[in-house]
C-alpha cells in the first residue's frame, strides 16, 4: 500500500489522503496510522482518495471508520472492535454523513463492501476533486 | 507456493465438462500473505471456468475467512493455512484449512442491518460479509484436531431469458 498525502486551501483547507494498492488486513493499520499523523498535524478535513484502491476487504471498512472517528475528534476505537467502531461511526453520522471525512473514486468492490454492510450512506462520496474539495 | 492441478497429474484431455480438477495452495498464515492467497483463489478459480462476479465472491469470502484465522485463531502464533479449490458440478467449493485452536464461525449471528447502528452487535463483519458472498458456510474438525471452513458457491453463468435469446429474423 503506497500513500501519498496533498494539502489544498480551498474555502476550508483539505487534506487529500491516496491510497495505491488493495485495502486489506494486511495494511488498514498503517492507513489509519497515517491518518493519525495528518490529524496530529493540524488537518481537519479529509479527503480520502481510493481511486488506486481496486479492492477492499472488511479490514478496509474499519480502517475508514477508525479515520472518520479520529476527524470527529474522537479517539479511534480499536480495529478489532468491528461493529462497536461502526456503531460510533453511525452516532456521528446520525444528524447526517460524516463531514470531516469524504470519499473519492471509489471503485466498484468498494462500493460494494461499503454497500453490502450498510455503511455507504454514512459517507460523502464523489467522483470529481474539484468537488470534493469545495464540499467541505 | 504449490499448485496441484489434477489428480494424476497428467495433461487431461477430457471435455471440459467432466474434467476434475482440484487447485491447492499451503501457505503461511501470515497477513503479508493475503494478496498471494487472493491471486491463488483467483487464478484457481478461472481455472475451473467460474464466472467472474463469482471469481470476485469467492476472493473477498476467502480473504476473509483467513483474516480471521490469521487474527483471532492463530493470533500472531505461526502456522500454516490450506486452500483447497475445486469444481463439483455446477457449484465450486473451496475447503479452508488451519491448525489454530478449534472455532466454529458458522455459529456466530449475523449482525442486524435493519437495526440502529447503536443497537447492532459487536464484530463477526467478515463471517458476515463470507455469508453474503456465497450460497453455504461449513464448519467441521479434522480429524488432526485442526479447523476446516467450505465455501460453495454456483458457479455457471445464467442462461438468457427467451427474450434475451436473439432470434435469426431480428436482423
Amino acid at each position: 500500500m503506497n500513500m501519498t498525502t496533498e494539502q489544498i486551501q480551498a474555502r476550508a483547507p483539505v487534506t487529500i489522503l491516496r491510497l495505491q494498492g488493495d485495502l486489506d488486513g494486511s495494511n488498514y493499520r498503517a492507513v489509519i496510522d497515517r491518518a493519525r499523523e495528518l490529524y496530529q498535524a493540524g488537518a481537519r478535513h479529509l479527503l480520502v482518495d481510493l481511486a488506486g484502491t481496486p479492492y477492499m476487504s472488511s479490514a478496509g471498512l474499519v480502517a475508514l471508520h477508525s479515520i472518520a472517528l479520529l476527524f470527529r475528534g474522537s479517539e479511534a476505537p480499536d480495529p478489532e472492535d468491528g461493529w462497536r467502531a461502526i456503531r460510533a461511526v453511525g452516532e456521528a453520522a446520525e444528524s447526517g454523513r460524516q463531514e470531516h471525512v469524504k470519499l473519492l473514486n471509489l471503485q466498484p468492490k468498494v462500493v460494494r463492501v461499503l454497500d453490502q454492510t450498510g455503511l455507504l450512506p454514512f459517507f460523502e462520496t464523489h467522483t470529481d476533486q474539484d468537488t470534493a474539495v469545495a464540499s467541505f | 507456493m504449490r499448485y496441484n492441478i489434477a489428480q494424476d497429474g497428467k495433461a487431461d484431455t477430457r471435455p471440459r465438462a467432466a474434467i476434475s480438477m482440484t487447485l491447492m495452495l499451503r501457505i503461511a498464515a501470515e497477513v503479508n500473505n493475503l494478496l498471494a492467497i487472493r491471486r491463488f483463489v483467483q487464478d484457481a478459480a478461472a481455472a475451473l471456468a467460474v464466472p467472474a462476479p463469482a471469481i470476485d465472491d469467492l476472493v473477498l469470502a476467502v480473504d476473509e475467512s483467513i483474516t480471521n484465522v490469521i487474527e483471532h485463531g492463530y493470533r500472531g502464533q505461526p502456522g500454516d493455512v490450506e486452500i483447497e479449490v475445486r469444481r463439483a458440478g455446477e457449484t465450486v467449493v473451496v475447503h479452508l484449512r488451519d491448525r489454530a485452536p478449534p472455532f466454529d464461525p458458522t455459529g456466530l449471528p449475523d449482525p442486524d442491518l435493519t437495526l440502529s447502528l447503536e443497537e447492532r452487535p459487536v464484530g463477526r463483519m467478515g463471517v458476515f460479509l463470507t455469508r453474503q458472498l456465497v450460497d453455504a458456510v461449513t464448519y467441521r474438525l479434522t480429524g488432526e484436531g485442526g479447523n476446516e471452513l467450505t465455501l460453495t458457491k454456483r458457479a455457471v453463468t445464467p442462461q438468457p431469458t427467451s427474450q434475451e435469446i436473439p432470434h435469426e429474423h431480428d436482423h
